[in-house]
């Protein structure tokens, strides 16, 4: 089919004002949030579930790569149409369609952004739980197919555990219901898996997800430090203390001083680090382990613990860490932030081999990350005008990554594989651990039509799939 | 206390127990080729679930997968081989004040047999998923052989990772259909330091939701909360002493934060437990199954919250009209509930029950059988799946079992 024929047939299923085609449209289409570019051939905007599955049966038929696209936060590379095809974006399917508080449940559309869904059950007295710290603009359904966490996801989880049922259209257009608003469903945990499979199943339209009741009680504190070892042990001897609390997250030194200059929080410049914990639940509850918590600093040799008097100080604390990412793009062009995961144990040799790896590439790294989960977040600065500096930052990202492993980690903890990590995968799986997620794809994806080149290396390629009449990869 | 474990309904042709993974992958492949069925078998508790796979078939058992891969205290993580039970993984964290959230006393119920294995394919859970959720919540890594003797891998070490699959989701409750799982990495959580169990006494349903209700509008968080029928009271403390519906809710934390449940709950609470009355208390909950005469059917059903209630009706009604009796307990605030017909010498009236519950419950709620006699398995669905899910279950078993030796039959055909 040429993509004119393509090009009526969008028309005729979302209409024309829901298609777009033309080169400048196509452009803001290329980026998300992470380093790579591709451009689609076309976006179209469906309104209903119906369109989608119209709209990905013409691409299974026709052979072309269908993506779906929320905010475009990602940092992987997820909504990025690598071998051209169509981007489906959500933005017209953002409804929040039943908010049932009697079963704490909520039915969403995937264009719902995160925060609004949490600002709307919030008069009811819930929220929900997945908070990236993308969430004023991040959707729910790019939550799902990524897998979401947030600096909350320590005590409440990530986003798989706040689902329990999704509506999907499968490759061949066909939409069926997993799970529903029951805790747990007959068969296989389909909804389950489908979340985090980064758009390679299927495609996402409506979602059921758990509602979170807001704590009783809330109160947070930060520990200043004059060693980041002794920040890192912290951690260690907060979780043992069987205090797990609602967020756990660390910043060194140069990232404070980075974020203080941009977000004036309040945090202290001399300090090496600081940790930011959050503690929520019963009055009595959260009263006991503040007093824990501060004695585990103290023996930790932090040098001073603040708690915030009331809200407006807690947002206070919260604005620098939620804003770091900001921050850092005041000072430097571009920045690469990476999503290793690690023991919680190794946070401390962890960060000095961080250290160690930006002297030998010349590089700055910060650090600011979900220390509760040993979820890190190393920041590597660089002016991505230089292709020699940004391939040395991404070849650091990824020394990175292999210590992280080798402590017994992971290469992602909540960003997703997407294109940024395929080729990293057999770091952590073998040809045959692959080759198992492989046919699970293709039993679901059989002609790589849904988000090709994404997730697993090696497997089809986009020539594959496409045929040449179809440009428009840009790198 | 322990009961008599169900094992396999028919004689193995041959038992196969692997030393590791390797070993298990070079068998199965074997198996694949000759299109010979495989029933993977832990400690064999769940045996009884779903048809009877037809012999001959192989038994591939895990008791020789029984290693510690590792175990940090400091991180919370641990992982073992499948053919470890849950009181043998209890025994390790414990001394370290860890626990794995499913059964609060695995040292006295029977389902503290259940293998790391039998745990993740069967999804079992117990009065705790109130508190932690089912296992999905907490199991961070696993590792299979596919049918055809692949060997394959989920997650990992860490508690937080989305790189690739999540194939922990997909192993857990698909009963040893898609892969033999060899071993596995949990989340542990602080063991309670100290807790208390408040019995509750209602002269009807009526009113134990009512305190269900208050407690899920309130910001106590506890441990547990199950609902107990006056059947099931009756069944579990061996004597009907009164006919009334039962709320027990066990909470942790210091004597200020028990205070706090004390005080909300009020006239409602008639006792509070501790020390061993309470452990007795909850391990005859955590027994339950176990603890029902042979011929008992069993369903577990799982509804939204705003069903549970109408379940817990449809149920009596159903149980009362053909003149039997009937047990139920389960999480009112999960909408995990496991119901038992007792038709005694007439298990036919049992399975009758079981399809006026289903017809009357409302859709939204599921009803799997859990125990049932074979000689009537025939008669009933099994697993009420939808034909939507259905078609997608069976392409993923395509895929990791293409001879479809992986417990032919219990499942879905």
């Amino acid at each position: 089919m040429r993509l004119s024929a393509i090009r009526a047939k969008l028309t005729a299923i979302c209409g024309s004002r829901a298609v777009l085609h033309s080169k400048e449209d196509l452009l803001l289409y290329e980026y998300d949030a992470g380093l790579a570019r591709a451009r689609p051939d076309f976006v179209v905007f469906p309104s209903t579930t119906e369109q989608v599955a119209a709209v990905v049966a013409l691409a299974s038929e026709s052979g072309l790569p269908v993506v779906a696209r929320g905010a475009g936060t990602g940092l992987s590379g997820g909504a990025i149409p690598r071998s051209g095809g169509i981007v489906l974006a959500f933005a017209r399917m953002n409804r929040i369609l039943e908010v049932d508080v009697a079963n704490q449940r909520a039915v969403v559309q995937p264009g719902v952004v995160n925060l609004e869904l949490s600002e709307h059950v919030r008069p009811l007295g819930f929220y929900f739980a997945p908070d990236p710290s993308s969430q004023k603009a991040c959707t729910i359904g790019g939550n799902v197919a990524e897998n979401s966490g947030g600096p909350h996801t320590l005590a409440s989880g990530v986003t798989v555990n706040h689902v329990t049922g999704l509506e999907v259209v499968l490759a061949d257009g066909r939409i069926v219901e997993l799970g529903g608003k029951s805790s747990e469903a007959a068969g296989y945990d389909l909804t389950g898996f489908f979340v985090g499979s980064e758009g390679t199943l299927g495609i996402t339209t409506k979602i059921m997800v758990k509602l979170t009741r807001v704590p009783e009680h809330v109160s947070t504190l930060l520990a200043i430090y004059n060693d980041v070892r002794d920040a890192g042990n912290t951690v260690v001897e907060i979780t043992s203390a069987g205090i797990t609390p609602a967020a756990l997250e660390m910043m060194d030194g140069w990232t404070l001083r980075a974020v203080e200059a941009a977000a004036h929080a309040g945090y202290p410049q001399d300090a090496a680090a600081v940790l930011l914990i959050e503690l929520e639940g019963l009055r009595e509850t959260v009263d006991e382990q503040v007093l824990a918590v501060e004695a585990a600093c103290a023996r930790q040799n932090a040098r001073e613990v603040r708690i915030a008097q009331n809200d407006a100080e807690r947002q206070r604390l919260w604005y620098g860490r939620k804003n770091a990412f900001a921050a850092i793009g005041r000072i430097s062009p571009s920045y690469y932030t990476q999503d290793g995961v690690i023991p919680r144990t190794r946070i401390p040799q962890t960060l000095e081999h961080i250290q160690q790896v930006a002297a030998r590439y010349s590089l700055t790294i910060g650090n600011v990350f979900h220390a509760g989960d040993g979820n890190l977040h190393p920041l590597i600065l660089f002016d991505d005008r230089s292709p020699a500096e940004t391939e040395k930052s991404i070849q650091a990202g990824k020394e990175i990554l292999q210590y992280c492993i080798s402590v017994g980690g992971s290469l992602t903890g909540e960003h997703g594989v997407g294109i940024e990590k395929r080729d990293l995968m057999p770091m952590l799986f073998s040809d045959e651990e692959l080759q198992v997620m492989r046919r699970l794809r293709e039993a679901l994806n059989p002609r790589g039509t849904l988000n090709p080149e994404k997730l697993i290396p090696g497997a089809r390629t986009c020539m594959e799939i496409r045929t040449p009449q179809f440009p428009g990869v840009v790198s | 206390m322990i009961a008599a474990e169900h094992k396999l309904h028919a004689a193995p042709a041959e038992v196969a127990t692997p030393a590791g993974e390797s070993e298990a992958a070079e068998i199965l492949r074997e198996c694949s080729r000759f299109k010979t069925a495989v029933v993977p078998c832990g400690s064999g508790l769940h045996q009884h679930i779903g048809l009877a796979p037809q012999p001959p078939f192989v038994a591939l058992k895990s008791e020789r997968l029984t290693q510690v891969e590792y175990y940090d205290p400091g991180d919370l993580t641990i992982g073992v081989g499948a053919g470890m039970t849950l009181r043998e993984l209890d025994a390790l964290v414990k001394p370290h004040g860890q626990w794995l959230p499913v059964l609060a006393f695995p040292d006295r119920a029977s389902g503290g047999n259940a293998t790391i294995g039998g745990l993740l394919a069967t999804a079992m859970h117990g009065p705790l998923k109130h508190a932690f959720g089912g296992v999905r919540e907490f199991c961070i890594g696993v590792r299979f052989v596919t049918g055809d003797g692949m060997r394959a891998k989920g997650g990992g070490r860490v508690v937080k990772n989305v790189a690739g699959y999540d194939l922990m989701k997909l192993l857990i409750g698909s009963y040893g259909t898609l892969g033999v799982i060899t071993s596995a990495s949990f989340k542990l959580f602080p063991r309670p330091r100290q807790t208390a169990t408040f019995v509750c006494r209602f002269p009807g349903l009526q009113n134990a939701m009512a305190v269900r209700d208050a407690l899920m509008a309130s910001p106590l968080a506890p441990l547990a909360l199950e609902i107990i029928s006056p059947g099931a009271a009756a069944l579990l403390h061996g004597h009907a002493d009164d006919a009334g519906w039962r709320v027990l809710l066990r909470a942790s934390g210091s004597d200020q934060q028990l205070a706090r449940y004390r005080d909300h709950l009020g006239n409602a609470a008639s006792a509070e437990l501790t020390g061993e009355d309470e452990a007795a208390a909850w391990s005859l909950l955590e027994n339950f199954e176990s603890a029902l005469p042979p011929d008992a059917v069993v369903v577990a059903v799982s509804c939204p919250l705003s069903d549970v209630a109408q379940v817990l009706r449809s149920a009596e009604r159903a149980a009362l009209e053909r003149k039997i009796s009937w047990a139920g307990i389960g999480r009112a605030c999960t909408g995990s509930l496991l119901i038992a017909f007792l038709g005694g010498s007439r298990p036919e009236q049992s399975i009758s029950a079981v399809h006026a519950l289903r017809a009357s419950a409302p859709p939204s709620a599921n009803a799997v059988i859990r125990r049932c006699p074979d000689s009537l398995k025939a008669g009933i669905a099994l697993w009420q799946l939808r034909e939507g899910e259905l078609e997608i279950m069976r392409t993923f078993k395509n895929a990791l079992d293409p001879a479809w030796i992986l417990n032919r039959g219990r499942y879905f055909v």
